[in-house]
């Protein structure tokens, strides 16, 4: 996925130095819901039979030798386990890169018989945790595309 | 001060007309001023004052549109002074009647108002037209004055303000969009005005919002809320008298857990143990899990500490109930700390409280 340049200078440099002003771009509102949420192709996981979720995510020993060596003398899981309720499992099913945002939101509202807006809200806010952990990516394209690719 | 709360402050992208082939669904109901919008319309802002306040409620997300309402009591004072606040008091306690107010200029009002647009639009480097119509009287009993208007500038408005003698409130109501929404601002707003109350009629106020809709006694003020996903909690309270209103969403996921009784349990704000618990059905059918009982000694003094020291009303009976709603998926709770005379209000309270 093509990142902004604005976008990429601003996780570089500006988060770091916030007096230079470097800010995120914005999003639309409407742009963000058209959005596709994809699951991080490293990661794995597991449905279990009290609807929860449990996903294993790979920790990164590979940077650094002292790191890696002390991971190994203290035995360091190389991968750790985050538990998803229920919701999130479903949430979590529907990223698949072909669903947007909106889709899910309103299939979660639907499936829990959940007011729109506080679907929005939730699920809007658990997407951004799973961005902001790197287990999601956000995928922009078409409908038209998706369904070539 | 007015305490405000603004639940999601998101950017909306253009709009499309709303949908207005479907039944108005969507029923609001705040500090006594309520509406019906179309489907799934939601409140994205409000004011907890009764004297004075705003509501706004905002379209589903792929419109712009939104419902702007204002009131202020027209009795209240510019400055509330102490001779203001003891003279209404002595008036009650005396039971003489309010003073004789001089007629409310509505004109006056409106051009208060649409100045405050006129300074909006002109941040936005947008010149403001606006056009008013004369003012009329509604109603059969003739007890409220109003003057429709419209205006654009930084989008487009089609409003309407009111006196109502009954409750002694100027309201403004308007619906906005962008320029390009006219026919749509214009159907919301005629509909908007036919539904739209200020006070009610039954001596129950109605609070309705995210799907809930309950009927409080109007002497009751909103002392707190919690509007979060999965979760609404509405607290009100009459001197030391309270009404607490809870809903839970999610019920399919909790009830895997807990029963309904456990899930109350420990919720409730009084401990259970000493109350009287006994099974009622609802009269949409669902099966409530019922509470009753004295107050202990603890239980007043805690809710005379929660009315600020007030000894008007001091509760010592409780009254809980909990069930869940199947067809929401979720469960709803409804407390009542109240005075041994008043009998009826658990079930006044609960026969007004919609689930589904």
């Amino acid at each position: 996925m093509r990142v902004p340049l604005k976008w990429k200078l601003y996780t570089a440099v500006g988060r770091y130095l916030p007096f230079l002003k470097i800010k995120p771009p914005e999003v639309d509102r409407k742009a963000a819901m058209t959005l596709r949420p994809g699951r991080n192709s490293l990661l794995t996981w597991e449905a279990q039979e009290s609807g929860k979720t449990l996903l294993k995510v790979p920790v990164n020993l590979q940077s650094g030798r002292v790191k890696k060596r002390l991971a190994q003398w203290m035995k360091v899981p190389n991968e750790r386990t985050v538990e998803l309720d229920e919701v999130g499992a479903y949430v979590w099913e529907l990223c698949d890169g072909k669903h947007t945002v909106e889709q899910i939101v309103q299939l979660t509202a639907g499936a829990y018989k959940m007011n729109r807006r506080e679907a929005e809200v939730s699920v809007t806010m658990f997407l951004q945790m799973l961005h902001e952990r790197n287990f999601i990516g956000f995928y922009k394209r078409t409908a038209k595309k998706a369904r070539k690719g | 001060m007015n305490q405000s709360t603004e639940l999601q402050a998101g950017d909306v992208g253009e709009e499309e007309m709303p949908s207005l082939d479907t039944a108005l669904q969507t029923v609001v109901g705040w500090q006594g001023v309520r509406c019906v919008l179309p489907p799934d319309w939601n409140v994205a802002g409000f004011s907890m004052e009764r004297e004075s306040g705003y509501l706004r409620i905002d379209a589903p997300s792929d419109s712009s549109l939104t419902v702007q309402i204002r009131w202020t009591d027209a009795g209240a004072p510019d400055v509330k002074t102490p001779y203001h606040v003891l003279a209404k008091r002595v008036r009650k306690l005396l039971r003489r009647p309010e003073p004789k107010q001089a007629q409310i200029d509505l004109k006056a009002n409106l051009d208060k108002f649409l100045k405050e647009i006129a300074k909006q639009s002109k941040k936005s480097k947008e010149k403001l037209d606006a056009h008013s119509k004369p003012e009329r009287v509604e109603r059969e009993d003739g007890k409220r004055r109003s003057i429709n208007f419209s205006w654009s500038g930084a989008g487009k408005g089609q409003g309407k303000i009111w006196h109502c003698q009954v409750c002694n409130r100027v309201l403004v109501a308007q619906v906005v969009g962008m320029g390009k929404d006219q026919n749509a601002i214009a159907a919301i707003a005629s509909r908007l005005f036919q539904s739209l109350e200020d006070h009610t009629e039954d001596g129950f106020d109605l609070w309705a919002l995210y799907d809930l809709q309950v009927g409080i006694p109007d002497g009751f003020r909103l002392e707190s809320q919690k509007l979060l996903s999965g979760y609404l909690h509405l607290a009100f309270q009459r001197g030391a008298e309270r009404i607490v209103v809870d809903r839970w969403g999610l019920a399919n996921i909790t009830l895997k857990k807990f029963t309904v009784a456990e899930w109350f349990a420990n919720h409730a704000q009084v401990n259970l143990r000493s109350l009287q618990k006994r099974e009622e059905t609802l009269a949409n059918g669902h099966n409530i899990t019922r509470f009753s009982g004295k107050l202990s000694v603890l239980s007043r003094l805690v809710a005379i500490r929660q009315a600020r020291f007030s000894l008007r009303g001091v509760p010592t009976r409780f009254e809980g109930g909990v069930w869940h709603c199947p067809e929401s998926n979720k469960i709803y709770s409804v407390q009542i700390w109240r005075q041994t005379r008043a009998e009826k209000i658990w079930e006044e309270v609960l026969s007004r409280c919609v689930c589904h």
